[in-house]
């Protein structure tokens, strides 16, 4: 029976082209806007590395602006100004930890490079940070340590790498004591200290990456200050501690302002940020499923009610009810078949032309699975009404005129 | 092997009532070949179709092979239909899209086999009415002629007992008609296959055994 | 004669209500979305209170500075702006030139309560460049930012939220730790206007250290109004040739070498602001505007596709009907005429749909206030637009279908065939 209907299929794929046309645009939308989706969740399952449900981020604005490009300030008063901060912060009774940090948590900006290590080019995100910082964010230490004061005055700059950078440059040996590799010639090489569990700075929705954590000290800066603030206060602590947090920032530095957005926030919008275009697009496809379903069960109506003498034909052959109805159906099976098998035929080239280089063979086979499974379901639904009416033809009727 | 027993068939459109059939009392024997004669609209189809069992008969019954099918379920009637029944029709009514051996397979597909047991059955009976040279072909690509043909190869490959021709050769020439006789008569002859035709030729239903004429849906002599 | 035509088409289309009905849900729908993201594209682009002038202004939104390792980008910072624009302001076709900041979060305490604001800080001549509603006293001059006097215009909203919407005008406002005097109130800007959208703007001299003057990259926007929109390439140009001017005097210049930037439109500002690699080009604009078209192309193939294949079945549906009346002597022509007439027919009743559908998702946006001070509207221009998309869209559709009918054999046609 298959063979036969594959043949019948097959033989009138003119007449059908449009609806297998039909069938493997639909699939592509849904296989874009699935991936998408399966993308984020599978990046949601993923550990995050830090913890952000009582940590508070405080943007401090020094007045100017932290671009290289401008004509540097007087970065030693600057920072005796924030390691007091840093101090008075600490001192206050619902703060737990604090910490500087160049880049914000979820937050999209950040820093990222290209070095070379070993003659291999790595990209990795990277992040300026105090002592302090592990705690302030909860960092999971798991071999060496995390950087100290005393790590200023070495010959080497002290770096933290997480658990992806080590198993990249590293594979399986300790990287901890290493020299990683000299950001720049004529500076001092980064030496690894500390290795931590993977650190997803983008949040949950963004793709594991391999991170550096680099070190600003407070007694020997080379720079000017760190402009976030990151602070863990105590479980239950009010919003109302801001206002007085806020207060005691502004007695110690007066002519610079700050801004403070608790991380469960700052998470919120980055989520609303990276959902709104998938609900969007979630929906409009929605839509257009919908009426691509509605035209199929137009066009396949339309197409039995021609084949009413075949049918009748079939019927007086000795095909039931039951044998008409399966027959319509898989008949659209196989249409629909052809159609989901030209677009994996498109989507394949996807990867081979490294098109989307952050999407991993794992989402993308889901992706195609999850739009292959939608389009048969929407195809066999479509079916069914007139597979039933086509099952009632009778026969004396389907064969009497013409 | 076929009786009907006081058999009416009435068509019921809003509110108009036709009687296709009035009170029919028919048997037909095993092995016979008959002929259903009668003016147009004087119900020859419609006997057919009920002997097919394409339809059922608004009263009175009809049996198959001393079996009455009137509580048949659309399963059963369906096993009958593929079983021991073929039909041949005045507009072959043959699949545009498929091949001649796939046209003729066709009947095989409601039954358990094999695809090539099928394939095998489909191709003898091509052989049997002398298409074989024309097999992958598609209708299209046939004369008249050999379309009947094909219907009727399609209609015997499953090897039924009773084989019902509506009108087989009103649309063919009259040379094309009489070759398309001579295999019935050759089907009825040498594998003792029933037979029933309606026609409107009589020269064709001279050469039947019997001829059951038809007015206004009652049996006349 | 069109009468009869319509006459029949109606008639024709309650016939076969299924289709009908598929036909119009596909092309409703695609119309309102089509509608809804025109709506949305000209709410943040098209000229609009307070940039009334927006098709003569050009602004100044980003800068990018290159070298071979590092690349910044990021506004441009008032030093840049001071040196290299402002003087732009001596040329016959310019009119005048504001500087502004970009919005930046100015948090208030107010009774134990957090109010968080967005604040710029602008110039006087920011009043003049763009024209905003006032609803109470009026804009600071150049000659208060100047003197530097903590004065304010504050919107509605921030009325609201300050003052319970009393008249505000000569209150005093905290925010960022600075007290202001209200001088004028506002109609809230919608936040999508990217150049001028605030909760209060204050003037420039205000910001907490003076460290400002001398940036070259960092928070501020220049905007300028020419006196023509035909003068706006000449002033394009201008800026170019004193931004490569500018390359000569850069303050790192070892380790940045090369500078982007554009004196752009609206539209070409947020192109370079969003389009990857768009900071690197002179005219993103025109990058913007395919790769926009390419996205509504690419939109509407599906249900281009599902309307040829719908009105297709609706033919061969009526395939005896036809082969009738060609028999009867009908030409191609006139069968094709009346087909086409149903499809526009379908195609425009379809608009209206859409249309109302359109309306509809706009207002519950508004209502839901999921984007704030955005109150959508559908003018005649997209209107126009949207009711151009849906004749060319039904036309197009039925252009295939149309062939198709009339090369229909009348008599396969009678028998019921349709090839």
């Amino acid at each position: 029976m298959t063979r036969h209907l594959l043949k019948l299929v097959w033989n009138r794929k003119r007449s059908n082209a449009l609806m297998i046309l039909e069938i493997c645009v639909s699939f592509l939308v849904v296989f874009v806007v699935a991936t998408l989706g399966l993308f984020f969740l599978d990046n949601y399952r993923l550990p995050l590395g830090f913890e952000w449900k009582n940590a508070w981020n405080v943007h401090v604005g020094l007045g100017r602006s932290e671009a290289g490009a401008n004509p540097s300030g007087d970065f030693a008063a600057q920072q005796a100004v924030y390691a007091r901060l840093l101090q008075e912060v600490r001192a206050m009774a619902p703060v737990e930890a604090v910490a500087g940090s160049w880049v914000v948590p979820f937050d999209q900006g950040g820093m990222s490079s290209t070095y070379d290590v070993n003659g291999r080019k790595v990209d990795m995100d990277a992040d300026v940070v105090t002592v302090g910082f592990d705690k302030a964010t909860g960092l999971d230490l798991v071999a060496g340590r995390w950087f100290e004061e005393a790590d200023a005055s070495q010959a080497w700059a002290p770096v933290v790498i997480d658990q992806d950078l080590a198993r990249t440059v590293y594979g399986a040996a300790d990287p901890v004591g290493k020299n990683l590799f000299d950001p720049r010639p004529g500076e001092r090489p980064f030496r690894v200290v500390g290795v931590v569990r993977d650190f997803r700075k983008g949040g949950e929705l963004m793709p594991n990456g391999n991170f550096i954590f680099r070190f600003a000290s407070l007694d020997h800066p080379d720079g000017g200050p760190l402009r976030n603030l990151l602070i863990r206060v105590r479980p239950g602590t009010p919003a109302a501690f801001e206002e007085a947090l806020v207060k005691r920032m502004q007695q110690v530095a007066p002519d610079w302002s700050f801004e403070v957005r608790p991380l469960p926030q700052v998470r919120a919008t980055s989520f609303l940020f990276f959902l709104t275009p998938l609900i969007v697009a979630g929906t409009v496809a929605f839509f257009l499923l919908l009426m691509v379903g509605l035209g199929l069960i137009g066009v396949l109506w339309q197409n039995l009610l021609q084949r009413t003498r075949e049918i009748g034909l079939r019927r007086a052959a000795g095909a039931s009810r039951a044998a008409v109805h399966r027959q319509v159906l898989l008949e659209q099976i196989v249409l629909t078949s052809l159609g989901v098998l030209i677009g994996t035929l498109l989507v394949i080239q996807v990867p081979i032309l490294h098109l989307i280089g952050v999407l991993s063979n794992r989402v993308l086979t889901a992706g195609l699975l999850a739009a292959m499974a939608a389009m048969y379901l929407l195809s066999v639904l479509c079916a069914l009404y007139p597979s039933a009416l086509a099952s009632r033809v009778q026969p004396a009727e389907a064969l009497r005129y013409e | 092997m076929i009786h009907l027993q006081q058999v009416s068939k009435l068509y019921r459109t809003d509110r108009v009532e036709t009687t296709a059939l009035d009170n029919i009392n028919l048997e037909i024997g095993k092995g016979e070949f008959i002929s259903v004669m009668g003016p147009s609209g004087c119900g020859k189809s419609t006997l057919l179709n009920l002997m097919g069992l394409l339809d059922e008969p608004s009263a009175g019954s009809v049996a198959l092979d001393g079996q009455a099918i009137d509580r048949f379920g659309d399963r059963a009637l369906s096993r009958v239909r593929n079983e021991r029944i073929g039909f041949i029709f005045q507009q072959f009514h043959l699949v545009p899209d498929l091949s001649v051996v796939d046209n003729v397979e066709i009947p095989l597909l409601y039954r358990r086999m094999s695809n090539r047991e099928r394939r095998k059955a489909a191709l003898a009976a091509i052989d049997r009415v002398a298409l074989s040279s024309r097999t992958h072909h598609f209708p299209t690509q046939l004369s008249g002629g050999q379309q009947q043909r094909v219907a009727i190869a399609r209609a015997i490959v499953g090897r039924p007992g009773l084989l019902l021709a509506d009108e087989p050769t009103g649309n063919l020439d009259s040379q094309m008609g009489d070759e398309i006789m001579g295999i019935l008569e050759d089907l009825n002859q040498k594998e003792g296959t029933t037979i029933v035709m309606v026609t409107h030729d009589p020269r064709m239903a001279d050469k039947t055994h019997r001829v059951v004429r038809l007015f206004d849906g009652r049996q006349v002599q | 004669m069109i009468k009869n035509y319509l006459k029949i088409a109606l008639k024709v289309l309650s016939r076969r209500k299924f289709f009908t009905f598929i036909s119009l849900f596909g092309i409703g729908v695609t119309l309102m979305v089509l509608l809804v993201a025109t709506a949305l594209l000209d709410y943040v682009f098209a000229a609009r209170t307070p940039e009334v002038h927006a098709d003569r202004m050009l602004g100044v939104y980003r800068l990018t500075m290159q070298g071979p390792d590092d690349t910044e980008t990021t506004q441009p910072g008032y030093a840049f702006l001071d040196r290299w624009v402002r003087p732009m302001t001596k040329l016959p076709s310019v009119e005048r030139i504001a500087f502004v900041t970009e919005a930046q979060t100015a948090i208030s305490y107010l009774n134990g309560r957090k109010i968080e604001s967005a604040m710029r800080r602008a110039d006087g001549e920011f009043w003049r460049v763009l024209d905003f509603d006032f609803l109470e006293g009026g804009p600071y001059t150049a000659a208060d930012d100047e003197a530097g006097r903590f004065v304010a215009v504050i919107n509605e909203t921030t009325r609201e939220r300050f003052f319970g919407g009393q008249p505000a005008v000569g209150k005093t406002i905290e925010a960022d730790g600075q007290r202001f005097k209200v001088v004028g109130v506002v109609r809230d800007v919608p936040v999508l206007r990217y150049a001028s959208s605030a909760d209060l703007w204050v003037p420039v001299t205000t910001a907490k250290t003076s460290a400002y003057k001398e940036e070259w990259l960092g928070g501020f926007y220049a905007l300028i109004l020419a006196r023509n929109h035909a003068d706006l390439p000449q002033i394009k140009a201008e800026f170019q040739s004193r931004l490569r001017e500018a390359e000569k005097h850069l303050p790192d210049p070892k380790t940045f070498k090369r500078l982007y930037a554009g004196a752009d439109t609206l539209f070409e500002g947020a192109a370079r602001l969003f389009l990857p690699g768009g900071r690197l080009e002179e005219n993103p604009g025109a990058r913007l505007r395919a790769a926009l078209l390419a996205l509504m192309l690419g939109f509407m193939l599906l249900p281009t596709i599902n309307l040829v294949n719908i009105n297709l079945s609706r033919i061969l549906d009526r395939a005896s009907e036809i082969g009738v009346r060609r028999a009867f002597g009908a030409s191609s022509r006139t069968l094709v005429g009346q087909f086409l007439i149903e499809n526009v027919v379908l195609t425009l009743i379809g608009a209206a749909i859409g249309l109302g559908l359109a309306l509809g998702v706009l207002r519950a946006f508004n209502v839901s206030g999921l984007i704030p001070h955005t109150q959508f509207q559908l003018n005649f221009r997209i209107f126009f637009y949207g009711l151009a998309i849906a004749v060319f869209f039904g036309l197009f559709s039925g252009v295939y279908p149309a062939w198709r009918m009339s090369k229909l054999h009348p008599v396969q046609a009678l028998r019921g065939r349709s090839a």
